[in-house]
């Protein structure tokens, strides 16, 4: 196990040089100068080569992407263009703010779906099957930049519960953990549903219940349990794919995390943040995935890591 | 088994026990206003910031030498009185007793020091260029300075709005300044959450008087309906501008609504590649003048809340001249003027185009909207336009280094005329200015700069009304329209005057009932 662990965390190498490539290239070829977003037409032309100079960007592409692995390498994110923050400290202030709604986001749905794809399962082809699972097409189907105002009509403006928008308190999480919640709630459903399904059909589960175990031990304990594999992994890829696909969340609730963080940073060409944005979201998916795969081997006693 | 229902009972009781019990405690306090912007300052450093958001939280913040009242003369803001003994040298003297929200007394010499740092080229001011003609800033004495001037220059006092910082701490904190400001304003900063919030509160020192409420809160909401949302539950008091026209008739059906509108300082124009074959040909962009429907798309699309412009200067601007050409909508005109051009009609009112042209625009739903209307007014008149839509940087970059045919953007804050000589003067073409279009007319160049070094407004009026004819004549823009600002704000919140450059001087004066 630990020399699975340590080959994997080798492999992060190679996939964190591969999008530091790709990302710095692609930000420097998109038109646009951010020079230009942040001086303005009324500067005088000797004034944005003097910022040119001062923020690196006179010199050629290829000393400005060397020089960038050089202190990616070294873990200098380097400054952002417009405050002159380092990256790092940048990103890092942002990151609690995604977590926290990504985490809660992640509870909510599988306290949403794991329940409701059990019932599903177990009461095929019953109204509420067909209820869950309806109400699941609507919760993938549902955009987040609808379903976000519906909810704030709903709880907001009509029932005065919670509150708009903004990072507070507790209660200003909701909606948006919610929102981004709903979908990911209709995905794991449906994947438990159908995983429960195949698994209740299994002949160790008619032993289980020759053996005169109670429903509900069958259903959780043999059902559940042997169910749920498939349904880690898709929890882990869509942890991934939440912390990078907060930001249509994140911009309508105005929540100050690392989607607004990246989306104000490629408006504005500034280029050190969005690589760092990127880079930081890329090795949280990689190490979720290797955290996910470390969690099967606890799930499953039969998957061992050589 | 039903143990652990039950937990699961009481968990869930709870949290909906707490969710309701917090009713109500959203809703902005009694002694507090809450603002939303739609995008966040980027800088609240009055020597950096470039932005409206930026520069409103900064009015607050700062006082400067002069400042626009809400009729926008210039009146005296830190300045007890302002001399102008020759055409080169102005003197000002400033109000005693003025402190900084570090408790220290305002003098001459921070004066002095804001000016010249901005001038000073490493510290990379945008506004240098606004300064240039500045050859000296002499301190003489505490509450004395003389500013002199290598030429004459009519827009000096203008400029004198600019927010002035202590020598000491700006000094100390160089470019952390803009996070933590210090001013002599009506309020301190507070505290600056990125993209989430600034908060200010009443400084109880102000020279003029302390303000009403004890604090203000500005929060940056980008989605429109979320900021309005915002607005209908009382979570937010205030918003100026950022409201998309469809949504003012569903806010001014809201009883606890009050909506003002006023006229503003913004210009929407359609600019044209004047190097283009087809569009440096007068009688064309003429005609495309006469092809637009400004009315319509006003009432329709602008929900009323712009005028029709006949050029750059609203109508409130001391040099506005009304006798200029004017192009109502007629698309018979259109025609006739384009096919005087060259650019027959192929098949009459039949498909085929006389001549296709590309209209560039930002990803902005309401500039994708005008685009539509365009394209089918230039359509009656039989010319093809294809919309391209960009990211804002990308437009942007476009339109700096000439890739455009046709575009529309808007000029903000237009105070004084001298405005033509940065869009106009062909010295003024990218990377030098803003003369995007690539304009060039020797007689526009010689006024100008005219209008620039003669100082009476007597004289400057008249040279500017000769601008605005010949540019309503050649018409190297299209006036569009004057956007008006519209304030939003909770029936409780009083005294709020609307200022045609957006300022937020008044906030000083707002309380709640």
């Amino acid at each position: 196990m630990a020399r699975y662990i340590i080959k994997r965390l080798i492999l992060l190498f190679p996939v964190v040089f591969g999008v530091a490539t790709l990302v710095f290239f692609l930000i420097h070829m998109i038109p646009g100068d951010p020079v230009e977003v942040m001086l303005g037409e009324t500067a005088m032309p000797s004034a944005k080569e003097d910022l040119r100079k001062a923020l690196g960007l006179d010199k050629g592409l290829a000393e400005q992407y060397i020089t960038f692995l050089k202190n990616t390498a070294s873990g200098d994110l380097g400054r952002s263009l417009h405050t002159s923050r380092p990256v790092l400290s940048a990103v890092i202030e942002r990151y609690p703010a995604t977590l926290e709604l990504t985490i809660t986001a992640l509870i909510i749905s599988i306290l949403i779906s794991i329940p409701a794809g059990i019932i599903s399962a177990v009461k095929k082809n019953s109204i509420i099957d067909r209820l869950a699972m309806l109400s699941a097409l609507f919760g993938v189907s549902i955009p987040n930049f609808w379903l976000g105002p519906l909810l704030i009509i709903l709880f907001s403006v009509q029932l005065g519960l919670l509150p708009v928008a903004g990072r507070e308190s507790i209660y200003h999480l909701m909606l948006p953990a919610l929102t981004l919640g709903m979908g990911m709630a209709a995905i794991l459903s449906r994947m438990t549903r159908a995983s429960m399904l195949e698994v209740l059909n299994k002949e160790y589960i008619t032993a289980a219940r020759a053996k005169g175990l109670s429903n509900f031990a069958v259903i959780v304990k043999h059902g559940l349990r042997n169910a749920l594999i498939p349904v880690v992994t898709v929890i882990g890829l869509q942890f991934g794919a939440l912390l990078s696909g907060a930001v249509i969340t994140e911009t309508i609730f105005s929540w100050p995390g690392i989607g607004r963080l990246m989306i104000q940073a490629i408006n504005t060409r500034d280029y050190p943040l969005v690589q760092g944005c990127i880079l930081i979201i890329a090795l949280s998916y990689v190490l979720i995935n290797l955290l996910t795969d470390i969690l099967y081997a606890y799930i499953d006693p039969r998957i061992r890591y050589e | 088994m039903l143990q652990r229902y039950f937990h699961t009972f009481i968990f869930l009781a709870t949290s909906l026990f707490l969710l309701v019990s917090c009713k109500g405690d959203f809703i902005s306090k009694k002694d507090e206003l809450v603002a939303a912007f739609e995008s966040s300052p980027t800088n609240l450093d009055p020597r950096l910031a470039t932005d409206a958001n930026s520069g409103r939280i900064i009015g607050l913040i700062f006082s400067s030498l002069l400042r626009f009242d809400e009729k926008l003369n210039l009146v005296s803001d830190l300045s007890e009185k302002w001399e102008n003994p020759n055409p080169v040298t102005y003197i000002f003297h400033i109000k005693k007793a003025v402190k900084f929200h570090n408790g220290r007394e305002l003098t001459a010499e921070d004066v002095k020091y804001t000016f010249e740092s901005i001038l000073n080229p490493s510290f990379l001011s945008p506004h240098r260029k606004s300064y240039e003609k500045v050859k000296a800033i002499i301190a003489i004495d505490k509450y004395t300075v003389k500013f002199l001037l290598s030429e004459p220059y009519a827009p000096f006092l203008i400029n004198m709005t600019m927010g002035i910082v202590p020598k000491d701490d700006a000094e100390k904190a160089k470019r952390d300044f803009t996070i933590r400001p210090i001013g002599t304003g009506p309020f301190v900063f507070e505290r600056w959450i990125a993209d989430e919030r600034i908060e200010l509160k009443r400084n109880a020192d102000y020279f003029e008087g302390k303000a009403k409420l004890s604090k203000l809160i500005f929060k940056i909401i980008s989605d429109d309906t979320i900021r309005l949302l915002g607005l209908k539950t009382g979570e937010i008091d205030f918003i100026q501008n950022a409201i998309p026209p469809d949504l003012i008739s569903s806010l001014s059906k809201d009883k606890n609504i009050t909506i003002l509108t006023g006229d503003g300082v913004n210009y929407s124009y359609l600019g044209f590649n004047l190097t283009d074959p087809v569009l440096k040909d007068k009688r064309v962009r003429k005609a495309i003048a006469y092809a637009i429907d400004r009315n319509s798309i006003i009432t329709n699309l602008l929900a009323g809340i712009a005028e029709p412009a006949a050029g750059v200067l609203p109508k409130s601007n001391w040099a506005y001249e009304e006798d200029v050409t004017k192009y109502e909508y007629n698309p018979d005109k259109a025609r006739r003027l384009l096919d005087e051009a060259g650019f027959a009609d192929p098949d009459g009112d039949g498909h085929k185009e006389r001549f296709r042209l590309v209209y560039k625009t930002t990803n902005n739903d309401l500039r994708k909207m005008i685009g539509e209307v365009l394209q089918k007014n230039l359509k009656e008149v039989g010319i093809g336009l294809d919309i391209r839509t960009y990211e804002w940087g990308t437009f942007y970059n476009d339109i700096k280094t000439g890739n455009f045919q046709l575009y529309s953007l808007s000029w903000i804050g237009i105070v004084d005329p001298d405005i033509y000589y940065s869009i106009f003067h062909s010295d003024m073409m990218p990377p030098n200015g803003n003369n995007r279009n690539r304009y060039k007319n020797t007689e526009i160049d010689r006024l100008v700069a005219e209008g620039q070094r003669v100082l009476s407004y007597k004289d400057r009026k008249k040279i500017y009304s000769k601008v605005q004819k010949i540019a309503a004549e050649e018409l190297p823009y299209i006036s569009l329209w004057h956007q008006k600002n519209v304030a939003a704000m909770r029936k409780d919140v009083k005294g709020f005057v609307l200022f045609p450059d957006g300022d937020f001087s008044s906030f000083k004066n707002i309380y709640k009932e």
